[in-house]
């Protein structure tokens, strides 16, 4: 069998570690850019050598960003009162999806995990409880995942910010729309029946 | 053994690829066992709610494969152990126990010996969840952990000869040797510790304990302070390593409002 030239054999190497690229992924694509305009390549060359170079994290929120402060709190529209804390970036964008909420986020970088090493340290906690001095904070809405680790930093975060008299609440947490009730684990159930609201 | 229906408790969880999850369970016929999830980061549905850290459940796995990894067919939640998410000490060393059964549970050990180690972790989640956990449960509790691992560590006789060490000076503890180790074989070996008589007789009691009753016994400040440091260093002997997540109990367990 014929073997791959090394430049080719190089990209699909490349390709092959990003998320859901497989072999054969990867070779069409490294096909499909070899017969491909020059312009249309060299376009896709910068734009990821400049993904790297040119997001930056907000200094306010450590939201992804090319410009910091981020669009989102730089935003005078946006109300200053709430702050909605989030592990990472991918989640702020799910909920700015909802467009259920008109807050300021904070993304805090992970979860408390101690297997993985990840202690409270490690997480931009500090920078959340910085945060708060100003005053100008009323509710701090917790949005981690709602699993082990999610719900642990929740609590950890609930306890630091006791003192510090900001409202916190939690995301409810309950049946998904168009669940069934009867292959629902009774958790979830369970969590539904607490975080019931009028109708 | 091909297809089979059991009980777990997932000791990690860790996403793989772009829709699965690959988990450490701990399984009564087994031991240890890696397996993985198909789809159970995409399909809320599937696995909805079961597979999260703490988690005892009832699984169905396939495991007829014998050179790649069993696959989870089924799960249904038993007990998610929640009071685990609601309180520091206990999430601190409710991970910390998880992963020392993932780093010392045998992957197919003896069948008897694994049905006593999954009841004792059941066990031992189930007093952490219940207590408010300082240094003493952690103490006491890690002890049990490493008896029922397989590695009881002997405090009352001489693991050379056998005879009983007596008196009220510090008597010696090899941890490589695994227990106490009398006067005049002390004289042939290095790396001796010397322990109070107190911390082992306590030592000694909190293994002879009903699990249940473990936590009335009553241990001083330098005697836990000795046992913990003996225990720790048992530990690290047997595992190569320090566990990942002993940093942050030990923060947690120093100060719990730090935690
Ligand atoms: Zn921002
Ligand atoms: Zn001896």
């Amino acid at each position: 069998m014929r073997s791959t030239p090394a430049p080719i054999e190089r990209l699909i190497t490349a390709l092959k570690r990003l998320p859901g690229i497989g072999e054969k992924s990867a070779t069409r694509l490294s096909f499909y850019l070899l017969g491909a305009p020059d312009a249309v390549v060299h376009e896709l060359g910068e734009a990821i050598d400049r993904l790297k170079h040119e997001i930056v994290l907000c200094q306010i929120c450590f939201d992804l960003t090319d410009e910091s402060p981020c669009a989102i709190c730089r935003d005078d529209r946006r109300d200053p009162s709430a702050i909605c804390v989030v592990e990472e970036p991918a989640d702020l964008v799910a909920i700015e999806r909802s467009r259920a909420f008109r807050g300021r986020y904070h993304v805090l970088g992970g979860t408390l995990s101690p297997i993985d090493g990840v202690g409270p340290d490690e997480l931009r906690i500090a920078e959340l409880e910085a945060r708060l001095k100003s005053g100008e904070v009323g509710e701090v809405i917790l949005a981690t995942n709602p699993n082990a680790e999610g719900d642990a930093t929740a609590h950890h975060i609930s306890t630091r910010l006791a003192e510090s008299g900001v409202k916190c609440s939690r995301i409810a947490c309950g049946m998904p729309l168009g669940g069934d009730l009867e292959y629902a684990d009774h958790v979830t159930i369970g969590r539904s029946m607490e975080n019931r609201g009028p109708i | 053994m091909a297809s089979i229906r059991t009980e777990a408790l997932i000791l990690r969880s860790v996403d793989f690829g772009e829709s699965d999850r690959i988990l450490h369970l701990l399984v009564p016929e087994i031991g240890r066992l890696p397996v993985i999830a198909k789809g159970a980061r995409r399909s809320v549905r599937r696995f909805s709610g079961t597979l999260d850290l703490f988690n005892h459940v009832k699984i169905q796995v396939d495991i007829r494969r014998p050179n790649s990894l069993a696959r989870l067919d089924q799960a249904s939640l038993i007990d998610p152990f929640l009071a685990m998410r609601s309180e520091s000490a206990r999430f601190a060393l409710g991970c910390y126990l998880l992963e020392l059964f993932d780093r010392l549970a045998p992957e197919r050990g003896v069948r008897t010996d694994m049905q006593r180690l999954f009841s004792f972790a059941l066990g031992a989640l189930r007093m952490v969840a219940e207590r408010a956990p300082d240094l003493r449960l952690r103490t006491l509790i890690e002890l049990r952990a490493l008896d029922a691992l397989g590695l009881r560590p002997e405090f009352s006789r001489c693991v050379r000869c056998g005879s009983a060490p007596a008196g009220r000076s510090p008597i010696g503890f090899h941890v490589a040797e695994g227990g106490v180790v009398c006067d005049p074989c002390c004289a042939q070996i290095d790396g001796i510790q010397r322990i109070h008589p107190g911390t082992l007789r306590a030592l000694e009691q909190g293994l002879r304990l009903d699990f249940d009753r473990l936590d009335r016994l009553v241990m001083s400040g330098p005697s836990l302070a000795e046992a913990h440091q003996l225990l720790t260093r048992f530990q690290r002997f047997h595992l190569g390593v320090e566990l990942r997540s002993a940093p942050y109990l030990d923060r947690v367990l120093r100060s719990p409002a730090a935690g």
